[in-house]
């Protein structure tokens, strides 16, 4: 039992920078694009934008990997913290992964 | 002798003929110059705009209006509609502002599908952490593809928040949530062309597009999924950018030449007065485009009359905050195309011209009440003078 969950232990250690990595490449691949429209609108015009950025899931099929993020964003120029649920779709190419669109799901007010 | 006038007729006529004005496109127009395949996008843009939804294509569950065309019609497609829009937003003084994006706000959906209305809902409500609500007035779009190639610098360089010049006018510029300058609505809380078309989608027509792939929320309240028949997104990204392309290409309205020698003195005398009276302070009369790589917006000067920045207008047409402009706060309307409208102000609640200019308050107080001192002919000739742009 004990070994059982040393295993599990070693198994979240090991996973804590793979999914940092992953975090931190879906930080780097949203910059420059835009969700939503109008005044719900944001455009990741750099990484200081974004406060904190938490993977709530992820599909994945041979052609297609889809997340759902949720985010907490801020502009340093102008007033208000904004809480935000994303869609980040990814297609494959001949080259990787690669960033097709950012659907916004939600958006609040925070602070 | 004969040979050496027909000769000098036909130099001079060639000389007139280089000098003559290009002719500009007529209301609801493409731009001047496209290529053949921009011309070809416009028409496919325009096919979108007219594009009628049902719940079955997307519409609703609520909604204000069931095309882009049914909002912008008036006098040709593009131009204004009869719709009056309702907003609502929450303002914390001294100067924060909350859009209220989980709560409906801030475009308040008028109507509901015939589905949403079998559950007792027939519109959306004005949230009730809202502290106030406005009326829109649908504007035109003409020009808005010249509009949004102006760069954000020439924008900045007519600003005076603290009015450095000491007369009286503190034009500042609105900031999208995400920092950005803004220069599209009536508070100019919207930074592009794309972002404004992108968004009337979900919030004027209840139709999701892959930047906005889920309903917006019914007052916070999920959309029952009962009445949502048609699969997210119901719209392409590429069918969005086609409307994006039909507005971008959207010449600006003709100006009006007068021949009648009358009218044309008239008129003269009324844009020396809109200088005077300081109107073109605010209602910058011209602004140039961007280098671009399409021809029809590459450096073109766009007679916009405005600067497209955020005034303080008084208290009698304060209305909602929206990004950085507080409720009294209004971008200076655009001019250009002012004959073709038949209501005035942000919530078309002006009846004439002149009814809208002595409605100014706020800081254009000083140049509305120096109109109201006019002459008669004076008041006139500047009346005229809007005719023309």
């Amino acid at each position: 039992m004990k070994l059982y969950t040393l295993a599990i232990a070693l198994a979240g250690w090991l996973a804590l920078p793979m999914q940092a990595a992953e975090t931190d490449q879906l930080k780097s691949d949203l910059l420059g694009q835009c969700m939503g429209g109008r005044e719900r609108c944001w455009k990741f015009q750099s990484s200081d934008q974004i406060k904190e950025l938490v993977i709530k899931n992820k599909i994945e099929d041979a052609q297609k990997r889809v997340y759902t993020i949720a985010l907490k964003l801020q502009a340093a120029n102008t007033p208000g913290k904004y809480a935000a649920e994303a869609r980040v779709e990814y297609s494959r190419t001949k080259t990787g992964w690669h960033i097709k669109q950012v659907g916004l799901l939600s958006l609040k007010k925070i602070d | 002798m004969n040979a050496k006038r027909v000769v000098g007729a036909l130099l001079l006529a060639l000389l007139l003929w280089g000098c003559k004005t290009p002719k500009q496109p007529a209301l609801g127009e493409p731009l001047a110059d496209l290529t053949p395949d921009q011309r070809a996008d416009f028409l496919a843009g325009k096919e979108v705009f007219e594009r009628v939804f049902d719940p079955k294509n997307g519409l609703g569950p609520l909604f204000n209006a069931n095309s882009c065309a049914e909002c912008h019609e008036d006098p040709v497609l593009g131009g204004v509609g009869d719709e009056v829009e309702v907003h609502a937003t929450r303002f914390i003084p001294p100067s924060s502002c909350d859009p209220l994006f989980q709560e409906g706000g801030p475009v308040i959906q008028q109507n509901a599908t015939p589905l949403l209305r079998a559950l007792g809902i027939e519109k959306e409500q004005i949230p009730p952490s809202a502290t106030s609500q406005a009326s829109r007035s649908t504007p035109p779009l003409f020009g808005f593809g010249l509009l949004d190639a102006i760069p954000e610098t020439t924008l900045l360089s007519h600003e005076d928040p603290h009015d450095v010049n000491g007369d009286g006018i503190f034009g500042r510029a609105n900031r999208t949530i995400d920092g950005r300058v803004g220069r599209f609505g009536r508070k100019a809380a919207v930074a592009t062309l794309s972002e404004f078309n992108a968004g009337a989608f979900p919030q004027e027509m209840g139709v999701t597009t892959p930047l906005s792939p889920v309903e917006e929320t019914i007052n916070d309240k999920p959309v029952p999924p009962e009445t949502d028949p048609a699969p997210d997104p119901e719209i392409s990204l590429d069918d969005v950018e086609k409307v994006t392309l039909f507005t971008r290409f959207l010449a600006p309205p003709p100006q009006q030449v007068f021949t009648n020698y009358d009218e044309k003195r008239l008129a003269a005398r009324g844009k020396k007065l809109f200088g005077a009276l300081k109107c073109a302070v605010c209602h910058v009369p011209t602004m140039k485009t961007s280098s671009s790589h399409i021809k029809s917006l590459d450096r073109k000067n766009v007679a916009l009359y405005s600067d497209l920045l955020l005034h303080a207008m008084g208290a009698q047409l304060a209305d909602i905050c929206l990004g950085q402009a507080h409720p009294a706060d209004f971008r200076t309307e655009m001019l250009m195309g002012l004959r073709f409208r038949e209501k005035f102000l942000h919530d078309g609640s002006a009846k004439s011209v002149q009814e809208a200019i002595e409605r100014h308050d706020g800081e254009a107080r000083r140049s509305s009440e120096k109109f109201k001192a006019l002459n008669d002919r004076d008041r006139k000739a500047l009346l005229k003078f809007l005719e023309t742009i």
